[in-house]
């Protein structure tokens, strides 16, 4: 029999006081281990993306370390959104045109000038067609030079010229994959998300599709508006394939007011991993998330558009007759600017074709008065630029309330929306972040570990020292035996090593068996998926050390050395051990044989 | 094989003084020999069987265990050479209760330098009549049979010599005599010398050789008790 086989029968005889043991020490180290894996992963994936495809954030006024988790780490409660102008007022002319001629102000002005046209027309002299022509030819030019005052249709927006692209994203509705018993962040954007932000801002790298898929286009030949992609990771769990359809929940799943979506959304491409929050996200079409009931902010007065379509109560499904110019008929329509009729929040019923042109959108569309985003990732112009110097330039700017100027060109306002924007580096506050929590955790975290190895370490010596009276006959007996005072004094040492061990292996397993039982709600937290096989992240765990040894080259190395602080806790443990296994050990080597014989 | 010469031991009393207990100026016990060693309470009986299993440090004096001198070896050595030549059985409590029979005689040998051999271990058992307890604990077995593994575990590293200490005072009358034959007679058939200890008259006049502690001692004990 060898020393720990003594060691281990004596532990057995015990059976009880060694469970207690044990099991104190397992709850200790469980603690340690979950927390330390946890905190580790959790904080290795925040480390290991803290660099964006884009140097400025814009969303609306409140905590930038909130709107930074929400839009780079797709985390938090969602937060308010900011109007859809803002967007714009970073596009140029040729994008900007369009989309605001889909607002509430142009079809004001356009009812205006319908109309004036048709005072015109009741009014028109019999025979007088030069005269006619002439009033109407009026009409229309003070029309456009309308247009072009209020809404500046011809201009690029206010911030056009400084950045390389500002991309709109519109989060808080979520992706359900009952399967998998999780639900992803849905982000609603456009195709810009996937040709022109980088991965990272430092390289050229665009996002990647696995074969066979591809980026929705904004009005997609095959898709329309109701364009899907999915990140590696929502692909994975959910097992979905491109071309399949997919709903999205209105809200944060399992609360209250959360309901699907009846709209689908075609899946057109699934991302290759990154190894970025994106991997977790289901990506739609943001002109098609516009299209769902629920996206409608209803405006605060729209009395100026009542009255214009009282034929239609409700708009009626696209047909292929609507899908004409609906200005084709001039004059004699009066009724085609149906979709903002009386009941603007109210679209219940329509049931929008997966393939329409342009013109159903402009019939359907939300109008841009009405839309919200969530942020808008900024990517500040490159050119001349070498310093970066743009994006200081601009943040105060876009933080200062020079984005709210552009709101003023429209009388049509949504009922409580937030439009005071704030702007943030999002380095800056991922940092703040780490500053902030990270790192202050980590020295409680270290706190914590070492209170209980302390408490680990007593409970091994009461344990070993509640039996050490009777330990002594024992001892004594194994001496007339023959043992030597140091086979004796490593018996005792190898009990407490068992049990230091034991009670880490427990622990140990129970820290992951706990990590797997929390996995799915520190995923939710934090995104950052935790099962039991997972462990906390190498770290230069004796960097601290270093200065003991001042320049040499072993500073260095202990400086370099990386370890998951996990493998450290079973040897560190039995370290441990051996301290506290040194008093009964001693006490062991000192038993009096002859003494101890005699009890 | 052995040979104690001019032994003398005294204990340091709590109170300071230097009380003599042991002073023999010679014994011997020859190989396969068996004695019987007697005498009153507390003249010294246990402490000469520590002297000679190396236990216990002499004042002064010889003694000489299978042409060993064990007075000149360390603590660490005398260790060994009890494991390897000497066993132990003392009154009571002699098994680790911890281990089962076989584990307490198994015990026996992790200490001595040769070969452990599972199947000596229970061979020995199975000759004191305990093959069907190997793996009992000691809780589980009667003091007779607790005794029995004793002698097995004593005898296990065939020693030279084996010390009993009262092995039969907490024995009942009717096992007594089993135990007492079972040491002698494997003590004879190992070829072991046997030094035993008792108060029982009765397993004194068993044996041909009687030594009363009394009189190889010439520390008188009522001139220690009034010291
Ligand atoms: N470590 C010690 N320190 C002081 N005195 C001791 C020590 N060990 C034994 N003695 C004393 O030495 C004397 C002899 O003790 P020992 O145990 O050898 O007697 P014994 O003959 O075995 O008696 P018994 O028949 O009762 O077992 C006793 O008076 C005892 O008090
Ligand atoms: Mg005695």
């Amino acid at each position: 029999m060898n020393i720990f086989k003594i060691a281990f029968r004596s532990l057995q005889f015990r059976l009880l006081g060694t469970t207690l043991t044990v099991l104190s020490m397992a709850l200790g180290v469980m603690m340690v281990v979950s927390v330390l894996s946890v905190y580790g992963l959790v904080s290795e994936s925040f480390r290991s993306n803290s660099s964006f495809g884009f140097n400025l954030l814009t969303g609306a006024r409140g905590g930038g370390l909130q709107l930074t988790l929400n839009s780079v780490y797709y985390l938090s409660r969602p937060i308010e959104n900011i109007p859809y102008e803002y967007y714009l007022a970073f596009q140029n002319a040729d994008v900007r045109e369009p989309q605001l001629k889909n607002s509430l102000a142009y079809r004001a002005l356009e009812l205006e000038q319908q109309t004036a046209w048709a005072e015109l027309q009741s009014q028109s002299l019999p025979g007088m067609v030069g005269w006619n022509a002439l009033a109407r030819g009026l009409v229309d030019d003070a029309w456009s030079r309308r247009q072009l005052e209020t809404m500046k249709l011809e201009k690029a927006g206010l911030f056009s010229y400084y950045v390389d692209y500002a991309i709109p994203i519109l989060l808080g509705d979520y992706f359900e994959v009952p399967s998998a018993d999780r639900s992803f962040r849905v982000c609603a954007t456009n195709r810009d998300f996937f040709d022109k932000l980088v991965l990272d801002i430092d390289s050229d790298e665009h996002f990647a599709f696995e074969e066979g898929g591809r980026a929705f286009d904004n009005n997609d030949l095959n898709v329309g508006y109701f364009g899907a992609i999915l990140g590696a990771m929502a692909a994975k769990q959910s097992g979905l394939k491109v071309g399949d359809q997919i709903q999205v929940t209105h809200g944060v799943p399992g609360e209250g007011s959360s309901h699907l979506h009846e709209q689908y959304f075609e899946i057109t491409g699934i991302l290759k991993t990154t190894g970025t929050p994106n991997d977790r996200v289901v990506f739609v079409n943001l002109e098609g998330f516009y299209l769902i009931n629920d996206h409608i902010k209803p405006i605060e007065d729209d009395s100026m558009l009542k009255g214009v379509s009282e034929d239609e109560e409700n708009p009626k499904p696209p047909t292929d007759e609507d899908d004409e110019d609906i200005f084709a008929d001039g004059l004699d329509d009066q009724v085609s600017v149906a979709p903002f009729g009386d009941k603007l929040s109210d679209r219940d019923g329509i049931e929008l074709p997966m393939r329409t042109s342009d013109e159903t959108l402009s019939r359907y569309a939300l109008p841009i008065e009405q839309r919200e985003i969530t942020a808008l990732l900024i990517r500040t112009r490159r050119e001349g630029d070498e310093y970066g110097t743009g994006a200081m330039a601009l943040q105060p700017m876009l933080d200062g309330g020079k984005l709210e100027s552009s709101l003023n060109w429209s009388s049509f306002r949504p009922i409580n929306s937030q439009t005071t924007a704030q702007c943030v580096f999002p380095v800056q506050q991922v940092e703040t972040l780490f500053s902030f929590f990270v790192d202050p955790a980590r020295w409680v975290l270290l706190g914590l570990t070492i209170l209980i190895c302390v408490v680990s370490g007593l409970s091994i010596l009461v344990g070993i020292y509640n039996s050490m009276s009777q330990r002594h006959h024992e001892i004594a007996v194994m001496r007339a035996l023959g043992a030597r005072r140091s086979q004796v004094m490593s018996i005792m040492l190898a009990e407490a090593i068992l049990l230091g061990v034991a009670g880490g292996l427990v622990g140990w397993v129970a820290g992951h068996g706990l990590n797997a039982v929390l996995g799915p709600m520190v995923e939710n937290q934090t995104g950052v998926p935790v099962s039991f096989w997972d462990f906390a992240p190498p770290e230069p765990v004796f960097s601290g050390l270093a200065p003991l040894f001042g320049d040499s080259s072993f500073a260095n190395y202990l400086v370099k050395f990386r370890v998951s602080p996990e493998l450290l806790l079973i040897p560190g443990l039995v370290l441990l051990a051996i301290v506290v296994g040194v008093y009964p050990a001693v006490s062991a080597y000192r038993t009096d044989v002859a003494k101890s014989l005699g009890k | 094989m052995l040979r104690i010469t001019n032994l003398k031991k005294s204990f340091v009393q709590p109170d300071g003084q230097r009380t003599p207990i042991l002073d023999v100026p010679a014994f011997e016990l020859a190989a396969g020999e068996q004695s019987v060693l007697i005498g009153p309470s507390g003249c010294g009986k246990t402490t000469l069987l520590h002297i000679i299993a190396g236990i216990v440090r002499v004042d002064s004096g010889s003694v000489k265990l299978d042409n060993i001198e064990l007075t000149k070896y360390s603590e660490a050595a005398r260790d060994r050479i009890r494991a390897d030549k000497l066993g132990y059985v003392f009154q009571t409590f002699n098994l680790l209760p911890a281990f089962s029979a076989l584990e307490n005689v198994l015990l026996g040998m992790t200490f001595a330098s040769g070969r452990h051999s599972g199947s000596r271990a229970r061979e020995l058992l199975v000759r004191v009549g305990l093959g069907h307890r190997l793996s009992s604990r000691p809780s589980t077995l009667s003091v007779g049979e607790q005794q029995r593994v004793a002698v097995a575990r004593a005898l296990a590293n065939r020693p030279k010599l084996l010390l009993a200490d009262e092995p039969t005072a907490n024995v009942d009358p009717k096992n007594q005599q089993q135990v007492i034959d079972l040491i002698r007679n494997t003590c004879r058939e190992e070829g072991v010398a046997l030094m035993i200890v008792t108060h029982s008259m009765e397993v004194a006049n068993q044996f041909e050789r009687v030594d009363r502690l009394e009189e190889l001692n010439r520390v008188v004990a009522e001139l220690r008790e009034t010291a």
